[in-house]
């Protein structure tokens, strides 16, 4: 009895071998375990036998029909899942991927760090008149910034923005004191086009006004942004600058990212970048956004965004920026 | 500007106590930026001053000398030179055996047969002038044998400050302001000026100012009998050093003063000098300057006038005929002050700028003019014992610059510094500039210098200016703002053109790309497209402010299809149109020609995702009869929402397109952004979820040859049963449509009579338009 088990549970197995269908398997499985099956007939005689065959065969007959049904269940179901399919992975294939543009990207992290600190990003526009460029800003008309050479004038009496402190009085008049904005946007200045310079450009905005605010203030403000946007501790220096919006004025340096304020070629030696130009808001532009100077003071300041991108990119020859090439643009992958 | 180290030492106490190397980081972080710092006089030793005692001709060489020198030791010393000014008796630099030069040594060796044992050197081997002609010569009292760097101030720091940085400060174009300044930052104190007072004993000069608004002073002094005109070699050095050459005594002299004191002078001949007007010149007149070329004039600028002549371009530059000659030897001096505005727009005008106009744009101190005149006659009498005063010190000064006044509220200067400063500590810090100040309660009553009241220093935001910078701003603490809690915004444009941007790149594989303003003429003309708009002043080209953002990024698409076959762009940027600034979304699908269909569909697919995901609204698209001409007039579509117009699609005219790349379609989307931001985003409700199971029934709905879906749709519209959950449309062959539509209720799983009565009605719905169905 035995050896018939066993020998039914190897001619079972050895059919199973030679299926390739899922038909094949399923007509062996009719005959082995099947309703007319030897082992169903010698589970039928079960029942005949002696009280001492049935305690001896019983359990063994029993789970060697459980055995076959489960070897011919498992065969069937690694053959449903089993894909006959192998891939070669090492093929080349290409992933396409869109590209933003290397100043928004730059223009994201830095609004979202100032986001942070409270800051809420508005916008003006890029064609803007004398008033909010010029003379809100304090700069009166002989001053040189204001020629010809360097701005941008129109033939409707307007002009192309040359910076985007205009808006901070647009901003003072449309949304009053206290004011925490940063303004991304693009500028333009009247330049001939080389690797370090063009026409067309991006810079950040910067401003606080509010009550009891102080040079310590701006410095803190800087470092915290600059440690950020570097993801890293950065030095900051501070120097007397000039600017007619600000008063007293400062450029900011941060110490130099590539010899790490060693001195280099990028740093001219000195260790130092000039960064962000900037300082306390004179009184002046407060009273043009209509803002009164004695009860509000504040900062504003300018973050060279084509620059900062350029920086951070290693770009050193500005011009592409402009040139919508998408050879150079698709290294700039969403990230 | 250059800075020379030992000219400051010469105007700061205890000079001798400061680094002069490394107090220019400070002076960085105080005043103003310094660009480099250089030691110069480092390239040679060994060099003394020796006399010649012998000249004989080289036997073998038709130009070098023989010479025995006395260079202070026991014997003479041979060597051979090739200068063509030795001669005995002459005291020049001698570089002995074993010194050295620009990193050579010096050895004894024949030249042409006959050993040399050492070198005479010209100025411009020394490097101390560009003197090349011969050896330097030196004057007769000098000490031969005495090391030369101890008889002539030839080791110097040079220093060389950003002039950008100096800007504001007029006071600062000169080395007695940057001594000014180092003494305040080192706590010592200037040495006063050594100058020669005029006794006002003679007659006075006839000058004239006849625009007081343009010159606001005027001094003259008439000198006589000046016989020395040769400059020392000291003022040499120092000239050639902050990159002057040396000319003659006298013009060195008032270059000299506008380095030191940053007063621009003039020195006129006085033989031809008869009375000086001060007067704007007359439009078209032609004058030609010293350096001999011919400008033409206008009535802005104002000019120095000698006997109703023009003399000068006041503040810019002398006239021929008004020049130092050699037999010059008396002379008239011009110290005077003019309007910073004037002199700059002259300066540009005639693309003209000199040191003097540079100095005098910054708004120069009209109370240096009078000291500038007493400090060159006591440095010309050095130089000429004998020079006579041959008038008074005339000075026309019609309106006198007052020093200033401001009050300097405590309460503000702490609100701006972050915190305390003693009223000592302040008084102290502002005297040091020379303001003078008298501490009251809660302010400081203080009195600015004229030097900085030009256009410097006027409010009390100025004079924390001058505190916070010498306070040192390393000394400030780092304060994070306060922050009220509250998530208020302004605004946000530039978050929904992130998403919109983010959405485009990530999900379409576009490529943002920025472009400019204006359009590029080129591509206009070879497209062949005329535009109109406003335009930048005083250019030619690339002038006309761009109305279709689309089209100025053609240019874009042209360079992209020289690498590509088909790409897509976008970009989100401001047009100018009825002169008003309009922000655009734009969208280029560049591709094959015959990809037309497939280009239209993805377009409209864009457009529908775009509004969907980020808005959560649906958009309709229908025909456009108002677009521009260089679009198709069959595919212009406008793209609607809320029954309004956002945007248009086109498709390029392929007579242009054609001009960018052949066989090629560029299909542009335009949306309005200024709309777009202001569409309120359409809020997600929950719905219901069928309870029962739907049925899907598929129709192929066949039209006539021009129906439309628009047509279908319409009477698809009207056909109404409570059973419709949806239709939609499957797929599109010809004029054949395949409609799906889902079945279902609300209360119970449909029942087979249920859809064989929606079937039966449904036909013959069909049918009754004029359409054939199939099941």
């Amino acid at each position: 009895m035995e050896e018939e088990l066993n020998s039914l549970k190897e001619n079972l197995e050895k059919e199973l071998k030679n299926c390739e269908k899922e038909a094949d398997v399923l007509n062996v499985k009719s005959k082995y375990v099947g309703k007319k099956s030897r082992i169903m007939e010698i589970l039928s005689s079960l029942k005949d036998m002696t009280v001492e065959d049935k305690r001896k065969y019983g359990s063994l007959i029993n789970n060697t029909k459980k055995e076959m049904e489960n070897i011919v269940n498992n065969f069937l179901e690694s053959l449903n899942t089993q894909l006959k399919i192998d891939f070669d992975d090492t093929l080349d294939f290409d992933v396409n991927v869109g590209s933003m543009h290397p100043v928004t990207i730059v223009a994201k992290e830095v609004t979202d760090i100032l986001k942070k600190m409270g800051f809420t990003i508005v916008s003006g526009p890029e064609m803007d008149n004398e008033f909010y460029n010029f003379e809100a800003l304090n700069i009166p008309k002989d001053h040189p910034a204001r020629d010809m050479q360097d701005t941008f004038y129109l033939d409707n009496s307007m002009l192309l923005r040359t910076h985007t402190s205009g808006v901070q009085v647009r901003a003072m008049e449309k949304y009053g004191a206290p004011l925490r904005i940063c303004v991304p946007g693009r500028v333009f200045r009247n330049e001939d086009l080389d690797a370090s310079h063009e026409n067309t450009f991006f810079q950040l905005e910067g401003m606080v006004i509010d009550e009891n605010i102080s040079i310590e203030n701006l410095i803190g403000v800087m470092q915290e942004l600059l440690r950020e946007v570097f993801h890293q501790d950065v030095l900051v220096r501070l120097r007397p600058g000039f600017f007619p919006f600000t008063e007293p004025s400062y450029e900011l340096d941060c110490s130099c990212l590539i010899c790490g304020g060693k001195g280099c070629p990028t740093c001219k030696n000195s260790g130092w970048i000039e960064l962000i130009p900037g300082g306390m808001v004179h009184p002046n532009v407060l009273r043009a956004g209509g803002i009164d100077p004695e009860k509000y003071n504040g900062f504003a300041f300018g973050l060279g965004l084509t620059r900062l991108a350029m920086m951070k990119y290693k770009i050193n020859d500005i011009r592409v920026l402009n040139s919508g090439d998408i050879r150079y643009l698709e290294n700039f992958k969403i990230n | 500007m250059l800075i020379s180290c030992n000219k400051l030492k010469k105007h700061i106490q205890n000079s001798e106590k400061i680094d002069w190397l490394k107090i220019w980081d400070t002076f960085t972080i105080r005043c103003a930026e310094i660009e480099g710092v250089k030691e110069v006089g480092k390239n040679f030793d060994g060099v003394v001053i020796a006399e010649i005692k012998e000249c004989v001709e080289h036997p073998n060489s038709d130009h070098m000398h023989v010479l025995k020198v006395d260079c202070g030791e026991k014997e003479l010393v041979q060597v051979v030179c090739g200068a063509p000014n030795v001669r005995v008796g002459l005291k020049t630099a001698f570089i002995k055996v074993g010194g050295h030069i620009d990193g050579m040594e010096i050895t004894s060796r024949p030249l042409r047969g006959i050993v040399s044992n050492g070198m005479c050197c010209s100025g411009k081997e020394l490097a101390i002038s560009d003197n090349h002609d011969g050896i330097l010569e030196l004057p007769m009292d000098a000490p031969v044998g005495m090391d030369l760097k101890k008889y002539l101030p030839i080791e110097d720091i040079i220093v060389e400050i950003d002039n950008k940085s100096l800007t504001n400060r007029p006071d600062l174009w000169g080395h007695i302001g940057i001594a000014r300044e180092i003494a305040a930052i080192t706590g010592n104190k200037l040495i006063p000026l050594e100058v020669e007072e005029v006794k006002n004993t003679k007659k006075d000069l006839d000058i004239i100012i006849k625009n007081p608004d343009l010159c606001y002073r005027y001094c003259g002094l008439k000198i006589e009998n000046i016989t020395n005109n040769k400059t020392p070699l000291d003022m040499q050095i120092f000239l050639y050093y902050v990159g002057m050459r040396s000319i003659s005594l006298l013009v060195d002299l008032t270059n000299y003063l506008m380095l030191e004191l940053g007063q621009p002078m003039h020195a006129f001949d006085a033989r031809v000098v008869k009375n000086i007007e001060v007067d704007t010149a007359k439009d078209g007149d032609v004058y030609t300057t010293l350096d001999g070329v011919k400008r033409t004039l206008t009535k802005d600028m104002l000019m120095i006038k000698n006997g109703s002549k023009y003399f000068g371009i006041a503040g810019v530059m002398g006239g021929l005929d008004s020049e130092i000659l050699d037999d010059t030897t008396s002379v008239f001096l011009e110290s005077a002050t003019f309007n910073a505005g004037s002199i700059r727009k002259t300066a540009v005008a005639l693309g003209l700028r000199t040191e003097a106009s540079a100095r005098y744009e910054k708004s120069l101190d009209p109370n240096m003019t009078n000291l500038a005149i007493q400090r060159l006659l006591y440095l010309l009498r050095k130089e000429n014992p004998n020079l006579v005063i041959a008038s008074n010190l005339t000075d026309i000064y019609p309106k006198k610059l007052e020093e200033g006044q401001i009050t300097l509220h405590k309460k503000n200067l702490n609100t701006y510094m972050g915190r305390e400063i003693s009223d000592k500590e302040v008084k102290d810090l502002l005297e040091k500039l020379e303001f003078k100040v008298t501490i009251k309660e809660d302010v400081f009553e203080v009195v600015v210098p004229t030097f900085r009241h030009t256009k410097d220093i006027f409010i009390e935001q100025d004079l924390i200016e001058e505190i916070a910078r010498l306070y040192g701003f390393e000394n400030f603490q780092p304060k994070p703002l306060k922050l009220e809690l509250t998530v208020k915004e302004h605004e946000n444009v530039f978050t929904q053109e992130y998403e919109v941007k983010h959405l485009l790149a990530t999900k379409y594989n576009m490529h943002e790309v920025h472009s400019y303003l204006w359009y590029e003429t080129n591509m206009l003309k070879e497209l062949g497209i005329l535009k109109d708009g406003v335009k930048l002043l005083g250019k030619q080209e690339n002038n006309i402010l761009r109305d279709d953002l689309s089209l100025s990024l053609m240019n874009i698409v042209n360079l992209n299809f020289k690498n590509y076959s088909n790409f897509k762009i976008f970009e989100i940027g401001t047009i100018i149109k009825n002169n008003l600034n309009k922000r655009v979304l734009s969208i280029i699908i560049a591709d094959d020609e015959k990809n037309l269909a497939q280009v239209y569909d993805e377009a409209k697919k864009i457009i529908k995702y775009l509004f969907l995901v980020l808005k959560n609204k649906k958009i309709e698209i229908s025909s456009n009869k108002e677009t521009f001409n260089y679009y198709e007039e069959k595919l212009a579509k406008q793209i609607i929402l809320d029954s309004e117009k956002i945007g248009e699609l086109n498709i390029l005219k392929n007579k242009y397109a054609t001009k960018i790349a052949k066989k090629k379609i560029i299909c542009t989307i335009d949306i309005d952004f200024d709309k777009y931001v202001n569409i309120n985003k359409e809020s997600i409700l929950a719905m219901d979820v069928d309870k029962y199971p739907v049925v899907n029934l598929d129709y192929t709905i066949i039209g006539s040859k021009d129906i439309k879906y628009e047509d279908l749709k319409n009477i698809l519209k009207e056909f109404k049963s409570n059973l419709i959950k949806k239709y939609t449309l499957m797929g599109v062959y010809e004029n054949k449509y395949n409609i799906r539509y889902t079945l279902g209720s609300k209360s119970k799983t449909l029942e087979n009579k249920d859809l064989l009565n929606f079937k039966e009605r449904f036909i013959e719905y069909i049918k009754n338009n004029g359409l054939d169905i199939i099941e």
